[in-house]
């Protein structure tokens, strides 16, 4: 067959199918590993020299050009194939999906704030001593702070910790610093079940102890959190506070997400919300763990309240309610 | 505490409307709580740290507030004892203190003549305007002293007490009648005050019934004392009986105001009850603080607070909170004044001065110093628990306390409360079912149709200690809907998933059997075995504890990881097509299907993949038995396999399943 009535005669039938089977078959014919087309190119060797390398193009242009055609013509095919009529509106198939808890979600989202910052993460016992929880942080038996903290104690004279302090004690007796760990897990404190309380709740704290560690380290690295967390725009304070582990302290305030610093029933029309308390660590305590050349600061986050300004949740009891209608809310895809 | 704009005002000029006082008092790290804007005055509820007892008066926060905005205090309280007045033999009186420990300084005065009648507005109105109800002027005096200067005061009636003040420790067992009328029982560890007889108040805290000042009350001791603050708070707890008084001397209340603190009141008792000073004033201290020093380096300081603040601007600061330096600049000291006993070290130094020039002054920075030599934990918890979600379960968190009966059915020592909160709730729960369970009716009584929730938290045992632990609860049925009828969730449900749990987990080392556990139902559960140690159970949970149909597991979270294979290993891809195989057999319906599987599994030489797809029960099939139908996918990994081999694998099956007892079904 000649190479031009080839041409013509494939492209007609490309043309003139009218169905996937009868194009492949084309195809077969003319572009398949034993086609006329391949037949065609074999016979190059017939060729003087001069002519073999403008033949050999004339022809994988033709191959080129068919392929192209056929999957052309194939789309055509697909397109104008018709399937019958489906209610597309129907509920498709729906596969189970849990979600995490908000606190968890939140969790991840400030661990991994720290540890972009370097922080270690250490865990620790719930079930304490006197000495972790109290006297090793500069708070002994019948300090008025203790009020702050009311504690539950187990019979055989343990408590449960009612910070995560305890932690930064067990691990500066580990490891000498320098140090900067983050330490999260649940608290308990006797606090009725209401909105603003729940008897065990979820903290992170932090403590960071160098040579020269300053409250300007303190401010960058909660201004940094803050950020992360509520946002680029987040406005933030200092304020003195009291705590008797940290001298001095301060609590951190951030503009009011609600009233956008306006004043509102939220923040007490105060325009801010107290958010976390930190402060730099008591002398007294690096003293007594054999470090009085550093310094450090501490800070402790309450899982709940920072979710509860987070996520615009007005009553701390939601999150241990557990009820499906509430968990289905909290979507993340950022984790 | 509360106070109101109004005497502030008093104390010293005010430019600020209440809203920006507010704010300034915010700053100070005087956190105002509440406030209450009146037709021409303002009350601001404060919550006052513990370490500023200095603060709980008119007096303290006007030296604030002067100090911080560069005014000077407008009232002194410096009122001098009269000299002069009339010394009486017919009254007299004697104190003594048994230790200056626990009662470093009392001050007795007695006045006499004094008419009980009510205050006069100045005094009843900012007493109620700060929250104590006004009484008669003389209990009201005592107040309002406390109040406005912070020390609080007792009177007592000198006609119903004998005629010698003794502060000593309480008997064991010794009671006394409170002003409330409630009978307390002391220990030897409360300081009284007492007459000849028997106490007349517990110290700092609150006064008796019997020696209190009444209707008929013609002549008074005013008492103006300093007590153990530690002695003082024990008492307030043990009795649960916070008061004013108890509230400020736990705290340490100034010991420089107690001298003061009488003058004033005895001239506010002159003014408003007639009252004259009789007799000699008893002082059984007059001397009681020295005041303190502390060391102070500018440097140091600065180096604290991440900020050069200029000494200039230290020293301006100190001088208006009545902060005296001595001593050289390279190594000065501060004299701490009375009412700033909680300035101790340096470092309350650097609060005082971040507090003056606010800490939005200090400029955030950030970097790093050293290398963190400490590593990451609880990264496989949150693996764990991302897993959940993708296998249908929320994730629900509880408070772990639960009533003791659980432990009774586990068998296990619990951890009990010494002070629970929720009285039937009195132990550190030793599984996380029970709250789970609870979750799952809650949500099913609030018409859920399908509950699945899990929870990853500790469990808590005398014998184990702390435990983490994962455990989840199913419940209910899947829904109907347009694809598919509704179908109660069974135990398979759940098995599917805790299989699909290993398998994301790469456990692949593992073993069921037989479930022991008292929350299960035997029949319908099991547990999991990871070399040869038991992980926890999964199954129908007991219906004695649930009431309704309830699929849980428990495991221990630490040793279900411990068979994680440390690494993946990748066994290659299947290039050559699987064959396909049906085989359905007949066996005695008490049979487990996994013999049968085991026997195929066994059988067949080449790589083979096991699917049961089909159970039938029927007569055609014969009584008490049941066909069982098993597709095979048949494997090589280097070739296709040819009819010859697949046929001789399927020969060598049903052999085997023969030898079991199985024959084909027809």
């Amino acid at each position: 067959m000649k190479l031009n009535e080839l041409e013509k005669n494939a492209k007609k039938e490309i043309e003139q199918s009218v169905c996937f089977d009868e194009l492949e078959k084309v195809r077969i014919r003319y572009l398949g590993r034993k086609c006329e087309l391949t037949r065609i190119l074999h016979s190059i060797g017939d060729l003087p020299m001069e002519e073999r390398p403008k033949f050999g193009r004339v022809v994988n242009k033709l191959k080129n050009e068919l392929e192209g055609l056929i999957e052309k013509k194939k789309r055509a095919l697909e397109k104008s194939k018709t399937l019958p009529w489906a209610d597309l509106s129907l509920p498709g198939r729906r596969p189970f999906i849990g979600n995490l808890h908000p606190l968890t979600i939140l969790y991840q989202e400030i661990i991994n704030v720290f540890i972009e910052m370097g922080f270690s993460i250490v865990f620790g016992p719930e079930i304490e001593t006197e000495y972790y929880n109290f006297t090793a942080l500069n708070t002994p038996p019948d300090h008025p702070a203790r009020d702050m903290q009311d504690t539950f104690y187990l019979k055989d004279g343990r408590l449960l910790r009612t910070q995560t302090s305890p932690v930064q004690i067990r691990t500066l007796e580990k490891h000498a610093p320098p140090l900067r760990i983050i330490s999260p897990g649940r608290c308990y404190r006797v606090d009725t079940f209401d909105p603003l309380h729940s008897p065990a709740f979820m903290q992170i704290e932090g403590l960071w102890v160098d040579r020269d560690v300053s409250m300007a380290d303190l401010f960058g690295t909660l201004k940094i959190f803050t950020r992360k967390i509520f946002g680029e725009e987040t406005i933030i304070e200092f304020l003195p506070s009291y705590f008797p582990f940290t001298e001095p302290s301060v609590d951190l305030w951030i503009q009011c997400p609600f009233c956008r610093g306006i004043g509102c029933a939220v923040c007490k029309k105060k325009g801010r919300i107290e958010t976390l308390g930190c402060g730099m660590v008591h002398p007294n305590i690096l003293k007594n763990m054999g470090y009085p050349k550093f310094t450090g600061f501490a800070f402790g986050i309450g899982l709940e309240r920072i979710a509860m300004i987070k996520y615009n949740i007005n009553d701390m009891r939601l999150f241990y309610q557990n009820d499906l209608k509430f968990l289905r809310q909290f979507n993340e895809s950022k984790l | 505490m509360r106070v109101n704009y109004n005497w502030l005002t008093e104390w010293v000029d005010i430019d600020l409307e209440p809203y920006d006082l507010a704010d300034m008092l915010d700053h100070l790290g005087i956190e105002v709580e509440e406030l209450d804007i009146t037709a021409n005055d303002a009350i601001f509820t404060l919550e006052i740290t513990p370490n500023r007892p200095d603060l709980i008066s008119v007096q303290g926060l006007a030296r604030e507030i002067a100090a911080k905005t560069d005014k000077k205090l407008k009232k002194v309280i410096d009122y001098q004892i009269p000299e002069e007045h009339a010394q009486n033999k017919e009254f007299a009186l004697a104190v003594t203190t048994e230790s200056k420990e626990d009662c470093a300084r009392y001050i007795a005065s007695i006045i006499h003549e004094i008419e009980i009648r009510p205050s006069p507005p100045i005094i009843s109105e900012r007493l109620e305007k700060c929250g104590i109800r006004s009484i008669n002027n003389i209990i009201d005096i005592t107040n309002y002293v406390l109040l406005e200067v912070g020390h609080p005061l007792h009177a007592f009636d000198y006609n119903k007490i004998g005629k010698e003040i003794i502060v000593r420790r309480a008997k064991n067992g010794e009671t006394i009648k409170t002003l409330e009328g409630e009978e307390k029982e002391l220990t030897n560890l409360d300081i009284v005050i007492a007459d000849n007889k028997k106490p007349i108040a517990i110290a700092g805290v609150i006064g008796g019934e019997e020696s209190g000042v009444s209707e008929t009350s013609r002549t008074i001791v005013l008492e103006s004392a300093y007590f153990n603050p530690t002695l003082v708070r024990y008492t307030s707890k043990r009795l649960k009986l916070s008061t004013e008084s108890s509230y400020r001397f736990e705290r340490k209340a100034d010991i420089g105001m107690l001298k003061n603190s009488s003058a004033y009141a005895i001239y506010l008792l002159k003014e408003y009850a007639n009252g004259k000073l009789v007799g000699k004033v008893i002082d059984t201290n007059p001397s009681p603080y020295i005041h303190k020093e502390v060391p102070f380096s500018y440097e140091k300081v600065n180096r604290l607070l991440g900020k050069d603040v200029k000494k200039e601007e230290v020293d301006r600061i100190f001088n208006k909170l009545s902060l005296q330096k001595r001593g050289n600049d390279n190594h000065p000291k501060i004299l701490i004044p009375s009412f700033r006993r909680d300035i101790e070290i340096m470092e309350d130094l650097a609060e005082e001065i971040g507090r003056f020039i606010g800490y939005d002054n200090i400029e955030a920075t950030f970097g790093y110093r050293s290398e963190n030599p400490i590593s990451l934990e609880g990264k496989e918890i949150l693996a764990v628990k991302k897993i959940m979600p993708s296998l249908g379960f929320y994730e629900a968190m509880n408070i772990p306390f639960i009533e003791c009966s659980w432990a009774e059915i586990q068998d296990k020592n619990p951890i009990e409360l010494k002070n629970p909160l929720w009285s039937d709730k009195s132990i550190l729960r030793t599984t996380l079912l029970p709250s789970l369970i609870s979750s799952i009716k809650r949500n099913l009584n609030r018409g859920e149709e399908r509950v699945a929730i899990f929870e990853v938290g500790r469990i808590f045992t005398l014998d184990d200690g702390e435990e983490e632990m994962i455990a989840a609860t199913l419940a209910g049925e899947i829904p109907p809907n347009w694809y598919e009828e509704k179908h109660p969730i069974d135990f398979y449900d759940l098995k599917g998933i805790v299989v699909t749990l290993l398998e994301k987990l790469n456990i692949q080392e593992y073993k069921f059997s037989g479930c022991k556990d008292s929350l299960f139902k035997e029949e319908r559960a099991l547990s999991l075995l990871i070399n040869t140690e038991t992980i926890g159970c999964f199954g129908l949970l007991s219906q004695d504890v649930c009431k309704v149909d309830i699929y849980g597991v428990e495991f221990n979270l630490q040793k279900l990881l411990s068979g994680s294979a440390e690494r993946i290993k990748f066994g290659g891809t299947y290039r050559y097509p699987p064959v396909k195989r049906d085989l359905s057999i007949v066996i005695d319906e008490g049979k487990p299907y996994e013999d049968f599987k085991n026997a195929i599994k066994d059988a067949v030489v080449n790589d083979v993949q096991i699917e049961l797809i089909d159970i039938y029960k029927n007569s055609s099939v014969g009584k008490n038995k049941k066909s069982l139908t098993f597709r095979l996918e048949l494997y090589h990994p280097e070739k296709t396999l040819t009819d010859e081999e697949i046929e001789k694998d399927m020969e060598n099956v049903i052999k085997k399943l023969s030898k079991l007892g199985a024959h084909l079904r027809k």
